[in-house]
């Protein structure tokens, strides 16, 4: 109990609710070693934050993913990309290596090799920063992007068709400094510091092989797993209410299957790094807002009627003085950000969003420069890409958001105790 | 030393003898039965298998822990084990031989050392017994790693030598810049600045420790690298600025010789002939290199690459690479005695220096003052990062240089 105390953390809902406190610990201290909190499960959107709790790295079984992808949206996220710097196929393959045993360090609440090295002329070789902060859920999760399989490590037979460059897309206002990478980490965690220590480590052991591209800090998930409330974006809106939850979902839109050779078990993350206009947004009066999106802002109800999950239909016609351009308009504007992202509208595609609100402080106009960091797993990159050439060409949103960053990563499977990420390309 | 005491010296490694004493005695009493006293021999050559597992802790086994003296060949597997990543033999805390970046999935490495008879201890950072009791039977070899270690040592003693040379050529670089600076030739002052500063960026790392005699350590007053060295944005308003850099503003930002700029320039140069009588009566171990060899990179981290060192001339680029060619030197003199420690690790800081040494060769110009491009806002946002993470890329290997050959 006082282990609890001391480590955990009480979700806003739960403390709210001010009663059985105790009995939360107790069961989330139990089962800290299975990395599986049932409480959550249960809670129906109230959650407990248990620093003690870790997810395992290894996969026990074949095709099994890595951890950070359908894993329950941690609250904090460090994603960074990297640049190789050699072209020693060697050099990859020992770094892949030696990121996978220390991810699987990390993950346990455990440093990277001694803190104190034994020789006193030693340099340490963790960082120790995270040291007593507990596991915190951490995941980090290794993506590979197309300059893997270009003509520099001789790897490019065993490039998937599908793993290429996002094209130019409408409206994109990307940046060259925040924009591709040869490799990429995703750091996950319940506490910011244990997520921000893993990718300063990873960062560390990829120094000589390959050099920092971008990186982008999320301090607040605007994703949910299904057994969380659907958190909000810095618009205030409820971000990914249809988010893919079912096992069939994931397996017909995020897993790739036995067909994808070495990435059986993987699947492709595309990630954006998207501005908002802040101020501009929290000038807009509020009815307008809601037709930019298409839904309701505080109980995230589509524009057609309902609540937060009913479906939407795209149909229905506005009621009479309800705020829509014009009498006989549909009560969803086909401009608005959900008509536009919905799979029905889209041929029936799913992608699945992990996305974190970010801030980079204050931009040169003295402007908060926030935004969403958006984070997507998808059997085919070119889900995204579709979706976004509509979103892109004539979202409401548009006027106050522009993508400044973005990556494309196929991320493999996750590998076998005694492997690491990646083996099957050094074969 | 009549005038000065030096205030700063690196440590030794005098410290951690006890630590690893320590853990020596916790692996022999821990680690009774992993191995069996057979080594597999192949002609004259004796095998050692280390492999390191977990299950459920993370263990480091040694096939045999008693060979005889001679060759021996220790092949290190990485089974399963996520916390060890590398493995050494060590004699008290010399290490004669190790293996780095070691994970699961990757094939198993060897390494071959001869070995005279004696007590070793197989080292496994990370294992849950750490420490595993080696011997060898036979001759005692006449301390068998001695061949490295003198090297080392006369290694240090060569760059004393370098180091001596480097500051009498600043004393006359100096001299030269003082005498133009008195007739008032701003043109040819600003050149000679140029050309002096390379000299203190080769060594500074080894010769900022000196204090006035008559001056408390932290006085600014009596400090010589203050005096010789410091820059507008660290200044003391207790003793005012004189030095090269203060020079540099006259010359290059007021674009005028005033009779403050020929003080200032003739104090430089009485305080870098003081320099130069001092420096002669240093004395340097193998580790004093490596870890100045670190410290001048980390120069080039914290002072160069933002342009503050000189923010007048713009001539950072000369300083940097003269701080990466006094750390290569470093390195060269370690370099013999280094190669037979570690010839992985020798090799690595040796191609990150040569990579690191075609970088900087792209951004010769022999336009521009000391032969370097001017380092402007513009050359500077385009090139930064890349030289930044380019010597990030040697200073990691380089870091491990001082534990290298401080244990030799």
């Amino acid at each position: 109990m006082s282990e609890f105390s001391r480590r955990g953390l009480l979700g806003a809902g739960l403390a709210a609710a001010g009663a059985g406190v105790g009995a939360v610990a107790g069961v989330a201290g139990a089962t800290a070693a299975t990395g599986v909190n049932p409480f959550s499960a249960a809670s129906n959107g109230d959650e407990s934050i248990d620093l003690s709790l870790s997810h395992p790295f290894y996969a026990t079984a074949a095709r099994q993913p890595q951890g950070g992808i359908r894993t329950d949206p941690q609250r904090y996220c460090v994603f960074m990309t990297f640049d190789l710097s050699t072209s020693a196929t060697t050099d990859l393959q020992v770094l892949l290596a030696r990121w996978s045993a220390s991810i699987a360090q990390l993950q346990a609440g455990k440093t990277v090799g001694s803190v104190e090295p034994a020789h006193g002329n030693g340099v340490g070789a963790d960082t120790g920063e995270a040291l007593d902060l507990g596991p915190a859920s951490l995941t980090v999760t290794v993506g590979l992007g197309p300059g893997v399989f270009d003509d520099r490590f001789g790897l490019a037979a065993h490039r998937p068709a599908q793993l290429q460059d996002i094209p130019a897309l409408p409206s994109d206002r990307l940046q060259d400094g925040l924009t591709g990478g040869d490799l990429s980490l995703q750091a996950c965690a319940d506490d910011p510091q244990v997520a921000y220590h893993a990718v300063r480590d990873l960062a560390r052991i990829a120094r000589g092989t390959a050099t920092v591209r971008w990186t982008v800090l999320g301090f607040g998930r605007a994703s949910a797993g299904p057994s969380q409330t659907t958190p909000r974006n810095l618009m205030g809106f409820k971000d990914g209410t249809r988010n893919i939850t079912t096992d069939d979902e994931y397996d017909r839109f995020v897993w790739l299957d036995d067909s994808a050779g070495w990435m059986a078990g993987g699947t492709y993350q595309v990630v954006r790094k998207i501005q908002m206009n802040i101020e501009i947004w929290d000038a807009d009066v509020v009815s307008d807002q809601q037709r930019v999106f298409g839904r309701t802002k505080v109980e995230g109800a589509p524009l057609s009627g309902g609540t937060e999950h009913t479906t939407p239909d795209f149909h229905a016609r506005a009621a009479m003085g309800s705020g829509a351009a014009s009498d006989g308009d549909t009560a969803i504007d086909a401009r608005s950000h959900v008509a536009l992202a919905a799979h029905e509208n889209n041929g029936g595609v799913k992608i699945l969003r992990r996305g974190y609100n970010y801030t980079d402080g204050l931009n040169q106009y003295g402007q908060l420069d926030a935004g969403l960091f958006f984070a997507a797993y998808m059997t085919d990159p070119d889900h995204f890409t579709r979706i976004q050439r509509r979103l892109g060409a004539v979202d409401r949103l548009n006027e106050y958001i522009a993508h400044i960053g973005s990556a494309v990563f196929a991320v493999p499977p996750a590998p076998r105790a005694g492997s690491y990420i990646g083996e099957q390309l050094f074969r | 030393m009549p005038f000065v005491e030096r205030t700063v010296r690196p440590l030794t490694i005098l410290g951690a003898l006890g630590v690893v004493t320590a853990l020596a005695l916790t692996g022999c009493a821990a680690n009774p039965s992993s191995a069996t006293d057979d080594a597999s021999t192949s002609g004259k050559v004796s095998r050692v298998s280390i492999t390191l597992t977990n299950d459920g802790s993370d263990k480091c086994a040694v096939s045999t822990t008693k060979v005889p003296a001679g060759p021996v060949t220790f092949t290190v597997e990485n089974e399963s084990s996520t916390a060890i990543t590398e493995v050494e033999l060590l004699q008290d805390q010399r290490i004669f031989g190790e293996k780095e970046n070691l994970a699961p999935g990757l094939a198993a490495v060897s390494f071959t050392s001869t070995l005279g008879g004696g007590k070793y201890q197989v080292y496994c950072p990370g294992a849950d017994t750490e420490m595993t009791d080696f011997t060898v039977t036979g001759k005692v070899a006449s301390t068998a790693n001695s061949s490295a270690a003198s090297l080392l040592k006369q290694g240090a003693k060569g760059y004393a030598t370098y180091v001596d040379g480097q500051v009498t050529d600043m004393v006359t670089a100096v001299e030269q810049l003082q005498k133009d600076v008195a007739a008032g030739n701003l043109d040819a002052a600003k050149k000679d600045y140029a050309d002096a500063r390379p000299y203190y960026e080769h060594v500074e790392s080894d010769v900022d420790g000196f204090v006035k005699k008559g001056y408390k350590a932290t006085d600014n007053a009596g400090n010589l690298d203050y005096l010789i060295d410091m820059r507008a944005s660290n200044l003391d308003p207790a003793v005012g600025w004189s030095g090269f850099h203060a020079v540099e503003r006259d010359l290059f930002a007021n674009g005028a010789i005033t009779d403050d700029t020929k003080k200032t320039a003739s104090e430089l140069a009485t305080n870098v002939q003081l320099l130069a009588k001092l420096v002669p009566t240093l004395d340097y171990q193998p580790e004093d290199l490596a870890n100045g060899a670190a410290g001048l990179l980390e120069e080039v981290q914290s002072n160069k690459i933002s342009g503050e060192e000189e923010a007048y001339s713009h001539i950072d680029l000369v300083d940097l690479a003269a701080n990466v060619e006094g750390a290569r030197q470093a390195f060269a003199y370690l370099k013999p005695g280094l190669t037979k420690l570690d010839p992985t690790l020798t090799k690595q800081i040796s191609t990150q220096f040569d990579q690191t040494n075609t970088m900087m060769d792209g951004f010769r110009n022999a336009s521009d003052l000391g032969g370097f491009d001017s380092w402007t806002d513009a050359t500077k946002s385009e090139h930064a990062n890349a030289i930044s993470q380019r010597v990030q890329a040697l200073q990691d290997p380089l870091s491990r240089l001082a534990e290298k050959v401080a244990t030799a």
